[in-house]
């Protein structure tokens, strides 16, 4: 079986796409976590590549070194140095032993998990008690310089040359050339899919209202007796683990793991690039953003086509000026993204139906109601109803 | 000499403070960390690194380019980013994300001109280089360990009198503490922050020129010089310039004694008197925490205690006081910077308005009275 080949231009669309659900979920999980702490809470993570790379870094790590140990393969007691050599036997192994191909990355997503969380918990005692800038720039260097420690410390990623990693989709790799891809993009996509239902229940729980009352007045929402502490904590573990398991994830993707990957542009910058383009607090602008995100990054990188490596050795470069340019544009022009954040309704949709129908007759027609009413039906009501509570709703946040 | 890294302190220290001076004065300015500080640094860097591979002229020279270069580009960043920004309102965040994104553009266009200057000059070091072969030598000793710190004197003692003799330094100071009433006077505060800001892009731009001097650079060495360059001006509290000066001059030269020392070793002494000042640190943590926190001082009298024992003895059995005694070897170095970001942990903790704003005089008093 191989995936069918449609090659428009040069371009093979089918790779192209897998190529980009595989970055889109990837960027979409990673600024929904992003959204959570900076979007809803209001915590500037400026070090969120940390968080990822931590991930990445202790899975891709120590998935291979497990894998050895449970095959019994011989690392010389230097894992490193013969890393690839380790990597070839490991995935010939895991190729035909699928249930622990399953196991390592469930292990391995859990690792990364509990380092995101244990990075997050840590970064929460600054982020309770410094304000915006000094906290922006505390993160800012405590996740350069675990870009610096990685790059040095051998051992664990084996400094600046990569080490490689199992790789557990290895036996879709033999079913044809592109379909490891596939499922690696769809493993991404059901973690970014999971990702975005959580923060959603989250925004719309009341630990979501009370994370907005945090970031909007923290006296306020601290005289109502709420623990403003414990919230951002509980919120940057969260969202910190989350992190963690999608840079493990990325890990499997790449089959391999270095210090260099894990820059501050290419895992800090662009989820808040993403979050600002969407906008802030709205998941579901997220997952536009990251989508124009997307679309606009894979498209200027074929820029390349244009200007060979002898001209230009990294198409990017253009794409990082182009980014600049319009994280001020957007910022200068439309600050609150695509989509702006909304008023939570308390109430699930059905109940509101319910609501709508049994209180419809005693309340007092509104003005230019009329028209939906003779329309007719449920929906008519309904968006009455919420029609005018976000109305009111809406006055109430531009008095605020 | 009688410490061999003595000159590598004495650069370093010299030029993070250069660099903790105009981050200090563009956040004194416009109140907003300058995440693309780096860049101008880097800005001087290829400054120096192109007049030397093409014109053949001295890092010394081209740091008045430099001066200018990064200036300049401070100076539009300002214009052409942030005013327009903070007139629109914009919130802190969206300005240091702004800033954020700037230093991205500049390491694109660092990119290019990189690429540019490999194709058309046949140069193979461009995106990262050695240091330039560049420097007189008086005695055993390179020109730049006598030059750094004689400028930054210069520059301290000229920015002392133009903040303090001149009309334009009273207006400055003026519009740093009250830009509303600055304003009612008839200060062009406007004006003031813009030639804060070239001067803020300028002195990054000559500490990028002086030190292709004394290391290697690349396309991304500004990007990592920002812990320290953060860690120096916030251990100065951020709104002093002297401050400034202070903060990178302990951060330099203790990142160098420091991480030096890590990796040759501090000897039995020097590893027992580390051990003493973890004790006497962690006493004062004990007294100073109460209950659960207490925790934290107790760890550490007893590591302190351990360490000054077992160096103290000679009996360094275990991995952590034999590498203080003998050295950790060469990869230690790669942690070296781990000593400006737990100065600036520790700053942020204990005196999260820097090392000016402590009353030394009442702080010995009262512990005298104790």
């Amino acid at each position: 079986m191989a995936l069918p080949q449609a090659v428009f231009f040069g371009v093979d669309l089918v790779k192209f796409g897998i190529d980009f659900v595989n970055f889109y979920a990837l960027y979409f999980a990673i600024s929904l976590t992003l959204n959570l702490e900076a979007g809803y809470t209001g915590i500037p993570n400026f070090g969120k590549v940390l968080y990822v790379a931590g991930g990445a870094a202790v899975a891709g790590s120590l998935s291979g070194r497990l894998a050895a140990y449970v095959y019994g393969i011989n690392t010389h007691g230097d894992y490193v140095t013969f890393n690839a050599q380790i990597i070839t036997q490991v995935n010939n192994l895991i190729a035909s032993d699928p249930v622990f191909a399953t196991e390592l990355v469930l292990l391995s997503l859990l690792i990364a998990a509990l380092i995101g969380a244990a990075f997050g918990y840590l970064s929460s005692y600054p982020a309770i008690r410094l304000r915006e800038d000094y906290l922006g720039m505390l993160l800012l260097a405590v996740a350069q310089f675990f870009q610096i420690f990685l790059r040095g410390f051998v051992p664990l990623v084996g400094g600046t040359q990569t080490i490689q990693v199992p790789d557990p989709y290895v036996y879709f790799a033999s079913l044809g050339i592109g379909v490891r891809d596939l499922v690696a993009a769809a493993v991404i996509s059901v973690f970014a899919i999971t990702v975005y239902f959580f923060a959603e229940k989250v925004a719309k729980s009341p630990l979501g209202r009370t994370m907005r009352a945090v970031r909007d007045n923290e006296d306020a929402s601290r005289a109502l007796g709420k623990d403003d502490a414990s919230i951002r904590r509980k919120v940057l573990v969260v969202a910190s683990a989350m992190a963690g398991m999608a840079g493990a994830l990325v890990t499997f993707y790449y089959g391999s793991v270095g210090a260099d990957t894990w820059t501050r542009f290419a895992w800090t910058f662009w989820p808040w690039l993403i979050v600002i383009i969407g906008g802030a607090a709205n998941n579901a602008g997220i997952a536009l953003g990251a989508l124009f995100f997307t679309a606009l990054f894979k498209g200027l990188a074929q820029i390349q086509v244009l200007l060979p490596p002898s001209v230009l050795s990294d198409p990017n470069y253009i794409v990082d000026i182009a980014f600049a340019a319009l994280i001020v544009i957007v910022l200068l022009v439309r600050p609150e993204g695509i989509l702006r954040e909304r008023p939570t309704l308390t109430l699930p949709r059905r109940k509101l139906v319910m609501i709508a129908r049994s209180s419809s007759t005693q309340l007092p027609p509104a003005e230019g109601d009329s028209s939906t009413r003779e329309g007719g039906g449920k929906l008519g009501r309904l968006k009455s109803l919420l029609g005018r509570i976000l109305k009111r709703r809406g006055s109430a946040d531009s008095a605020r | 000499m009688v410490v061999p890294y003595f000159n590598s302190a004495v650069v370093y220290a010299s030029l993070f403070a250069f660099m903790a001076i105009g981050l200090t004065l563009t956040y004194l300015t416009t109140k907003v960390p300058n995440f693309a500080y780096g860049s101008f640094v880097t800005i001087g860097l290829y400054t120096s690194y192109t007049m030397w591979k093409i014109n053949g002229i001295a890092p010394y020279y081209a740091s008045a380019v430099a001066f200018l270069l990064a200036g300049l580009s401070s100076a539009i960043m300002y214009l052409v980013v942030l005013r327009p920004l903070a007139r629109r309102g914009s919130s802190l965040v969206s300005l240091m994300i702004a800033t954020f994104g700037v230093d991205f553009g500049f390491v694109g266009i660092f990119g290019i001109y990189t690429d540019y200057l490999r194709n058309r000059y046949n140069l193979n070091d461009t995106k990262q280089f050695f240091q330039l072969q560049a420097d007189f030598n008086l005695g055993e000793v390179p020109g730049i360990v006598y030059v750094a710190p004689a400028a930054l004197t210069l520059i301290a003692l000229l920015l002392y009198l133009l903040l303090t003799r001149t009309k334009f330094g009273v207006a400055m100071r003026a519009s740093v503490e009250n830009p509303s009433l600055a304003k009612v006077l008839g200060i062009n505060v406007e004006r003031v922050y813009v030639v804060s800001w070239i001067l803020a892009g300028g002195f990054a731009g000559m500490a990028g020129a002086f030190y292709t001097l004394w290391l290697p650079g690349g396309t991304s060495t500004g990007s990592d010089l920002i812990v320290e360059i953060f860690a120096s001006s916030i251990l100065g509290g951020l709104t002093s310039i002297f401050g400034a000066i202070l903060g990178g001059l302990v951060i330099g030269g203790s990142e160098i004694v420091v991480g030096t020392n890590l990796t040759t070793g501090f000897g039995a002494i020097g590893a027992a008197a580390l051990g003493v000042l973890l004790l006497l640190v962690s006493v004062y943590l004990w007294r100073l925490k109460k209950g659960r926190a207490r925790i934290v001082g107790v760890a550490g009298i007893v590591l302190g205690a351990y360490v000054f024992l077992e160096a103290a003895s000679g009996l360094s059995l275990d991995p952590l006081v034999s590498g203080l005694v003998g050295g950790f070897g060469v990869e230690a170095i790669a942690y070296q910077k781990a000593v400006p970001l737990l100065i600036m942990v520790a700053a942020l903790i204990v005196m999260p308005k820097g090392l000016v704003s402590i009353n030394w005089r009442k702080l010995l008093r009262r512990e005298r009275k104790k």
